[in-house]
């Protein structure tokens, strides 16, 4: 049941990587056991909740339904190309003052997710910012914390949904 | 008793969580990030049946495999390892006899009866594909009824007193029939209640029936209230089947070193040491050479509060000499970890004419699953239910029949509220009920029967020691501003639209001490002041995401003046901490820290004396703070907390700076126990588990489509007392987070079985849970009533918002639909199929 091994060209995080997998080795699994950048989770291998998350060529992507053959020539960005020189990025400093983290499995996936949205999008709604987030599940925090860090991290006017 | 709060402390503040950079950055350490050298892969083979013999399991095939290096079969594995050890064993409950792989019979669909160790995972689960298992299918128990062998209960008496059967969905495979049933009183049934029919199959033979646990229990005297009160109100309410379902399934690296006979097991578990012990049972091993890690854990809310199959990766590494990884995939979770609420109580209220509660009687029956004590443990959950279904309202006269029942389904686990939001239900309601049929206000009827007065005894044995019931309804009916709502309402409803609302008050009890069980009643703490001044906080309660290092940061540096940066959690290690209970039933905020309060406490003392002889003073006259001790009012005499432990330690040493001080290094250890715990039944009968109690009140604002049967969720309030809050921001989140969860099992999160127990939701399409969009706007507001038995005051927060939000939005569901003849909402889920049919059955 083995299957011959090809090699792939994965720029991740701006190193260059060669891999060999089999064809149908997952993207995120050679991005945790090959490249062990283990920020990157999986949760369910069905697409759905988004702790797999990564940038593709811009793209977010689900890691999880994505061969790591279809990403050959590709450039990656996780989580830990997320920052600057040892410093967290915006959003990963606006979530860490909104106390949007709990227990930190959804988290890369929202960070790398929430980045892409700010790159193409530096000032977005709540609602496009739900919208946006939609494909990234959190068990833990109810999601207003997150909405609220993406908004401050975009110096979008910070509407409150939670009050108190 | 002192508490060691200085002026400028960090307790109550909202600093940032210690956690989150390592979090944020993926830096995080989750057992699957964790890899050994030489490791392989396990993979289960699950039953596709929900009642089966196994008759035959052939692993042959799968061992030729290129890449495997083992696979077994239950009865392959019997004489290399023991049965599961039970989870919980009181109450005369009974205990399935059963090993983590199948051997003769499968109880459920996802039953594993294979596995396999392989070089790869991809390998190891093409494996499976060639195991062969022949089975012989039993009929399967596919619900309540099936399982008792007839009808469940007593003729369903409905609100106006009529004996129609209230018109509500029915839960998949449930029927509402009548059959007459006596309660009795006081004590354990030891013999089940009688069905007049035979159960479809009996899951334990030995057992003879399905009935895991019986629970009877009777005070004052229901029976002569009912007879003589002015109104007698009745409901059956319910929900259906759901879980926590947290982001990481389950998770296991197991390393058996066969030369020393030391087994290191990773794993993603709330609970370490009572791990480790389970597994050194399981395989005979001497449990001081068994060994747990647990670093960062992607959330539990319960669900991972148990061993069953996670020792099948421990047993490959046994068999095969080599680290063993599981990960589950997410269709083995939905299948085979632990699922929970899936009761239905009968609720009886005996009022008099003005509202006052006189009496109640509360029937619950619980769908267990195969099992809900010795594959998980969440049995308990149902009598926690039965025992606080009086609620945050004062009645002495009470009587509770709760019967947990065995079905050909998933084993019933711990899950956020683990009975407390079983108890809310009810109680809240039939107050709505009531109120309806006594044509008094909802909120008024609450109101005339709230528990002012504490410590209170509840007819059930715990005691209240301190709420604000009142305060926290009336602060959400003040926030809420009903006119105002009922005015909107009036409105929408003269342009056809439907907007609902409802408020609820609801108990939060916390720190479960429950005897002969996994969820026992201490905790411990070694907090250790190092000669470098900084501190180690070791601790036998495990990160899950609460916010555990930060809190018990906070607490460790008003204790000992030093700063929250300078101390260190310790968790996660059952060789490095004492032996703790790990994290469930909200119990950190009480158990976890008051330990850490108190063994700080220890080396504050000794801190004291040392600095105390340094400086030529009394210890009464100093105080710490930022690092520094200094007598108070003349700072200028001061000496810096590094320097102090140098000099206990090493230069000079404890005979110098602590003569004559047993113990005279700068470490406390302590293990906490509450005084309110009773384990010795008094002359009712009765015991007391859950020392302390949180409360609020919580209120809804729906509209509901009546073409399509969505419910939009307008706003909630919540408010919410956990007496003393240590960080405020760690609380609010929690709040939140509960209440998502919460609305979550109430609207979209179904696990469904078929009539023929077969599992239909084994993806996240099938188990829609919220997402970003489904988060409402939320007004918490927030009472602090300190707990009067715990150091600092604090009683425990968690589980706040999955326990009223059933209620609530049942109520509000209801308050919406009247208009359109839906008199009661009482079962969920409230899903848009269901919301249709019960507004089709009002009009029919």
């Amino acid at each position: 049941m083995g299957e011959e091994r090809q090699t792939v060209e994965l720029t991740v995080n701006g190193s260059a990587h060669e891999c060999e997998v089999e064809p149908r080795t997952l993207l995120v699994d050679v991005i945790r056991d090959e490249l062990r950048l283990t920020g990157t989770h999986t949760g369910c291998e069905e697409g759905i909740c988004g702790a797999c998350t990564v940038e593709v060529d811009g793209k977010l992507v689900k890691s999880c339904l994505m061969f790591a053959v279809q990403a050959d020539g590709c450039e990656v960005t996780t989580v830990e190309g997320i920052g600057e020189d040892g410093e967290m990025g915006r959003v990963q400093q606006a979530m860490w003052e909104s106390h949007a983290v709990q227990c930190g499995f959804c988290t890369p996936g929202m960070v790398v997710a929430a980045e892409n949205l700010l790159k193409n999008n530096p000032n977005p709604s709540e609602d496009e910012i739900r919208a946006h987030l939609v494909g990234n599940i959190c068990r833990c925090t109810g999601y207003h914390p997150i909405i609220k860090a993406v908004q401050k991290a975009s110096n979008a006017t910070v509407v409150e949904l939670r009050s108190a | 008793m002192a508490t060691g709060i200085e002026a400028k402390g960090y307790v109550g503040q909202r600093i940032k969580r210690k956690e989150d950079p390592r979090l944020l950055t993926g830096a995080g350490r989750f057992a699957d990030d964790v890899k050994a050298t030489d490791e392989l892969y396990c993979a289960i083979l699950r039953s596709p049946h929900p009642h089966a013999r196994i008759v035959r399991v052939d692993t042959s095939k799968a061992k030729a495999i290129p890449g495997v290096v083992a696979a077994v079969s239950g009865a392959e594995a019997i004489p290399h390892w023991n049965m599961l050890p039970p989870a919980m064993d009181l109450m005369e409950m009974k205990l399935p006899k059963v090993y983590a792989l199948a051997t003769d019979k499968v109880y459920y669909e996802g039953d594993a009866v294979a596995a396999v160790a392989a070089e790869s995972r991809y390998v190891a689960e093409d494996a499976l594909a060639a195991i062969e298992v022949e089975y012989e299918i039993l009929p399967a128990v596919a619900s309540i009824e099936e399982a008792l062998g007839g009808p469940w209960l007593a003729d369903v008496v409905s609100g106006d007193g009529s004996t129609e059967l209230p018109d509500n969905p029915l839960m998949p495979g449930e029927t509402l029939q009548a059959l007459g049933e006596d309660v009795g009183k006081g004590g354990v049934a030891t013999e089940p209640a009688a069905a007049s029919g035979t159960p479809k199959a009996i899951l334990y033979e030995e057992w003879g029936h399905n009935i895991q646990c019986d629970w009877k229990f009777e005070i004052g005297d229901p029976d002569a209230a009912f007879a003589t009160a002015d109104h007698v109100v009745r409901r059956r309410v319910g929900t259906h089947r759901y879980s926590g379902m947290p982001l990481e399934c389950r998770a296991v690296l197991a390393e058996y070193d066969r030369g020393r006979d030391r087994l290191t097991v990773r794993m993603s578990t709330q609970f370490p040491h009572q791990a480790r012990t389970f597994i050194a049972a399981v395989f005979d091993l001497p449990e001081p050479n068994v060994q747990l890690l647990a670093d960062d854990v992607g959330s539990g809310y319960g669900n991972k509060l148990q061993i069953d199959a996670e020792v099948i990766p421990v047993l490959l590494s046994k068999l095969t000499g080599r680290p063993v990884k599981w990960t589950e995939e997410r269709r083995g979770w939905l299948t085979s970890a632990p699922h929970s609420r899936n009761y239905i109580h009968d609720v009886e209220g005996a009022f008099s004419a003005d509202g006052r509660l006189l009496a109640m009687r509360e029937r619950i029956v619980g769908d267990q699953g195969c099992d809900g004590a010795v594959r998980t443990a969440g049995l308990g959950a149902l009598l926690v239910g039965g025992t606080y279904a009086t609620g945050a309202y004062d009645v002495q006269s009470y009587s509770a029949h709760v019967q947990a029942l065995v079905t050909n389904k998933a084993p019933y686990g711990a899950y956020r509220g683990y009975g407390k939001e079983t108890a809310n239900l009810p109680i809240e309601r039939l107050m709505d009920a009531a109120a309806d049929q006594l044509g008094i206000d909802k909120v008024e009827i609450r109101r005339r029967n709230l528990v002012d007065e504490f410590p209170y005894e509840m007819p059930a044995g715990p005691i209240i020691e301190s709420a604000s019931f009142r305060k926290s309804l009336d602060d959400v009916v003040e926030a809420m501003d009903l006119p105002a709502l009922r005015r909107r309402q009036e409105d929408a409803r003269a342009e056809g639209r439907y907007l609902g609302i409802g408020t609820v008050v609801y108990l939060e009890p916390s720190a479960g001490s429950i005897p002969m069980s996994v969820f026992n009643g201490y905790e411990s703490a070694t907090v250790r002041l190092t000669p470098g001044g900084q501190v180690m906080v070791l601790t036998g309660m495990q990160t899950i995401g609460q916010g555990m290092e930060t809190a018990m940061s906070q607490i460790t540096a008003d204790r000992l003046g030093v700063r929250p940066e300078d101390v260190r959690v310790v968790y996660g290690n059952t060789e490095s901490v004492p032996y703790g209970l790990g994290a469930y039933a909200s119990r950190g905020a009480t158990y976890g820290m008051s330990a850490v309060y108190e063994a700080a406490g220890q080396v504050r003392d000794k801190l004291l004396k040392a600095a105390a002889n340094l400086l030529e003073a009394s210890p009464e006259d100093l105080e710490i703070q930022d690092g520094v001790v200094s007598l108070v009012g003349a700072p200028a005499k001061r000496i810096e907390v590094k320097e102090v432990a140098k000099a206990v330690y090493l230069f000079p040493g404890p005979y110098a700076v602590l003569p004559d001080e047993p113990n005279p290094t700068l470490e406390g250890t302590f293990v906490w126990t509450n005084p309110n715990v009773s384990w010795t039944p008094d002359e009712h009968g009765r015991v007391r588990l859950y020392p302390t109690h949180g409360c609020g009140a919580q209120g809804a604002l729906v509209e509901v489509d009546p073409e399509t049967g969505q419910i939009s969720i307008e706003k909630i309030w919540l408010c919410h007392d956990v007496g003393k809050v240590i960080n405020p921001a760690i609380v609010e989140a929690q709040v939140v987070g509960g209440l998502l969860q919460g609305i979550g099992g109430v609207m979209m999160e179904q696990l469904v079985y078929d009539e023929d127990g077969r599992m239909l939701t084994k993806t996240l399409n099938d188990y829609q849970v919220p997402n970003s969009m489904s988060a409402p706007p939320v007004e918490l507001m927030h009472n602090e009533t300190a707990s009067p038995i715990t150091p600092l005051g604090t009683k425990g927060v968690g589980e706040a918002g999955v326990i009223g939000t059933p209620a609530v939005l049942m109520a509000a569901v209801e308050d919406a639909l009247r208009p359109l003849g839906v008199d009661h909402v009482s079962m969920t889920p409230l899903d848009p199929q269901r919301v249709l049919a019960m507004i089709q059955d009002a009009r029919s």
